[in-house]
């Protein structure tokens, strides 16, 4: 017998049933999804975008922030971002080409992170106020290290593509990514002694850059 | 195993810094998570949902592991099945060497824990990296967790710097905490992008996509299972749940329990290998489905209930019996409360006999578990039952059903264990209890602290007014 068999057997021996109906139990998980707004924190704000720019700066994500009317406004806003930390204009650019269309000109531009890369920019397909995460599919447009290797991590985000709760972002999906990445804050750790202790194996620092008219 | 937890305990009650490291970690935690539920005042209602739908799961846990089958297949992953640990270690070590893994990366895991795969890679002469901070301080120290969500919390931050310096090739000079971290961050860089295989667990299988959700707040998870050629999961069967937003309902739970935080840092959901045009990204995907006694438990209507449990370490972060004697006391892989049930289900009760002894009923970590998991009643079933398979010592059963009628009616049980830790104190040899009428064994770890003239109860309740 197969493990496969073994598992599966013991499982439904100690089930002790017939093999349950799949329609039955699709209809039993969907009703376990019913009222939302029952089990999950309600926004601070009702406007999504306003609580999602509340929520990255709070100390419970503790990203820093910067508004832009326009994607075209970006290499500037990262020009800012890279002067106020005292770094070099070097950056790895997600390979998305709505970024590397912008001018970047004085930039050193990478494709893929290096191991011990300074700043690295991506753009976000959603944010979700309730958590203040960016959502990420990995792909031809999207390397998943660039995220991770960088000390610092630049993220853009259309206002528009702000989402209120976790459960929205479910129902806009779509088929699964190879790997759907939400970032919700720095690495951290509190591994020594309790202490939060930012920048243990990826990033340090997280900057969101909203692209979009102003928030209300 | 039941000198084991007599020696362990003896050893953590001895041990002058343990208490105040795992102290430094639990009290942290229990703030943090105390504020994190004034903040969520739908936490009882989003508890009886998780609830219900991990219940549903397990109820219907032949249909989901299909169904996960079934879509982690159609992502390009290969799915294996184990009915037990050796067999779960097998299948890992065999696809490690299908890989020509000489090195390969590990991000915790603690079913991984549980089947014994460090030791097995370690006995294999593969090298075994570990990622997380935790972890990789378990590693140096050749211990392993005490924790389940922070194996390393019985470490002070003396012990961790020492262990750094001897270890690291370039190790930090000044002694902070930031600077040791920083240290691990250079120790292990060239690692993460040089193994072969990385090996991962998973905090949810998501059934209609056959992804694989993992939590980490360093990150060490997606740079363990994103470079190597191959990702290896291992993951217990319970591990299930419906759809990703039920696996987002689950999330609201498993974080404000296990560490305050509303969410973890990264929680990614890995589905299948490398696809065409991606950038990056693992060659190969393996999910390997352990067993390991969760279907004996399934059977058993006194542990079905724990299959619900999401490893939150909740209810040994309020334990008034972890806290004084840390997790390694508890001799299994898992500690705490949830340890106390898990491990002799695991590893059969004649093993683990003393372990459901281990506790004061006192109830908190009913209280606490986001899944509502009665503890206290699995505990009871558990030491209901040592006590008919007649595994308990003819010492230990007079004592404990005098014990046990006591507990039941906590005004007596202050009352007789003060009377008793006095009575004790005339059998105190250098404030070490030899030998006792009557008490023998079982009295030896349980009521040890005697020393300081008080019980554990009433130490506890000083210590409490004290706050
Ligand atoms: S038993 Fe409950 S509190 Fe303990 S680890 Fe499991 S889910 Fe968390």
């Amino acid at each position: 017998m197969s493990a496969r068999e073994t598992v599966l057997g013991a499982v439904r021996a100690a089930l002790g049933r017939p093999r349950p109906d799949p329609a039955a139990v699709a209809a039993e998980a969907r009703a376990l999804l019913a009222d939302p707004d029952a089990i999950r924190p309600s926004l601070p704000l009702p406007d999504p975008a306003a609580a999602f720019a509340a929520r990255v700066v709070s100390p419970k994500v503790g990203a820093t922030l910067d508004r832009i009317g326009d994607l075209q406004e970006l290499p500037g806003a990262v020009r800012r971002y890279l002067a106020g930390h005292e770094l070099p204009h070097a950056l790895t650019l997600q390979p998305d080409p709505a970024l590397w269309r912008l001018d970047w000109t004085g930039f050193e531009l990478r494709e893929a992170a290096r191991p011990d890369e300074a700043a690295a920019l991506g753009r976000a397909r959603w944010g979700i106020a309730e958590t203040g995460s960016l959502v990420f599919h990995s792909g031809p447009e999207t390397a998943v290290l660039n995220h991770f290797l960088a000390l610092h991590h630049l993220v853009a985000l259309r206002v528009a593509d702000i989402l209120p709760h976790l459960e929205d972002y479910a129902a806009v999906a779509g088929p699964a990514p190879r790997n759907l990445n939400l970032i919700t804050g720095a690495s951290g750790t509190t591994d020594i002694e309790g202490s939060y202790v930012r920048g243990a194996h990826g990033p340090a620092f997280l900057h969101v850059v909203l692209v979009g008219a102003p928030l209300p | 195993m039941a000198a084991v937890f007599q020696q362990g305990v003896a050893r953590a009650l001895s041990d002058p810094t343990l208490k105040l490291a795992i102290d430094r970690t639990t009290v942290t935690a229990e703030r943090k998570r105390a504020a994190a539920l004034a903040d969520y005042p739908q936490f009882a209602a989003a508890r009886e949902r998780g609830t219900a739908i991990k219940d549903h799961v397990v109820a219907n846990l032949d249909h989901y592991l299909d169904e996960f089958e079934r879509n982690a297949t159609a992502s390009g992953a290969v799915v294996h099945w184990a009915a037990d640990a050796d067999e779960a270690c097998r299948i890992v070590l065999g696809i490690c060497r299908g890989a020509g893994a000489r090195r390969v990366t590990r991000a915790k895991s603690m079913l991984g824990e549980e089947i014994g795969l460090p030791h097995a890679l370690e006995e294999a002469g593969i090298e075994r990296v570990e990622t997380d901070l935790a972890e990789h301080i378990v590693q140096l120290a050749g211990e392993t967790p005490s924790h389940i969500v922070w194996p390393a919390l019985h470490k002070t931050r003396e012990q961790v710097s020492a262990l750094f310096k001897a270890a690291h090739r370039v190790p930090h000079e000044a002694d902070t905490v930031e600077a040791m971290v920083e240290s691990a961050r250079r120790e292990l860089r060239d690692r993460f992008l040089s193994a072969e295989v990385g090996i991962s667990g998973a905090n949810f299988l998501i059934a209609d996509s056959g992804a694989v959700c993992t939590v980490t707040n360093e990150g060490n998870a997606e740079l363990t299972t994103t470079p190597p050629r191959v990702h290896v999961v291992t993951a217990g069967i319970e591990k299930l749940v419906p759809s990703l937003a039920h696996a987002f309902a689950m999330l609201r739970l498993l974080v404000r329990s296990a560490t305050g935080a509303d969410l973890t840092q990264y929680t990614t959901f890995h589905c299948g290998p490398k696809r065409p045009g991606d950038r990056d990204g693992p060659e190969e995907f393996h999910i390997v489905l352990v067993d390991n006694g969760r279907s004996r438990m399934l059977r058993d209507a006194g542990l079905r209930e724990m299959l619900r449990c999401i490893r939150c370490g909740a209810c040994m972060n309020h334990c008034v019996v972890y806290r004084q004697i840390g997790g390694h006391a508890y001799g299994g892989t898992y500690p705490g409360p949830m340890g106390a049930v898990l491990t002799p289900a695991l590893e059969g009760v004649d093993k683990a006999r003393d372990l459901p002894h281990a506790c004061t009923l006192n109830g908190r970590c009913q209280e606490v578990c986001p899944v509502g998991i009665p503890l206290p009643t699995l505990l009871r079933g558990w030491r209901d039952r040592s006590w008919k398979e007649g595994l308990v010592p003819r010492g230990v059963r007079s004592g404990l059903g005098l014990w046990r009628f006591a507990a039941e009616r906590p005004w007596l049980y202050r009352l007789g264990t003060a009377a008793a830790v006095r009575a004790m104190r005339l059998f105190r040899r250098g404030g070490w209890i030899g030998r006792m009428p009557f008490a023998g064994a079982w009295t030896r770890y349980r009521d040890l602290p005697a020393p300081a003239g008080r019980t554990f109860m009433e130490q506890l309740r000083d210590r409490e007014r004290g706050r």
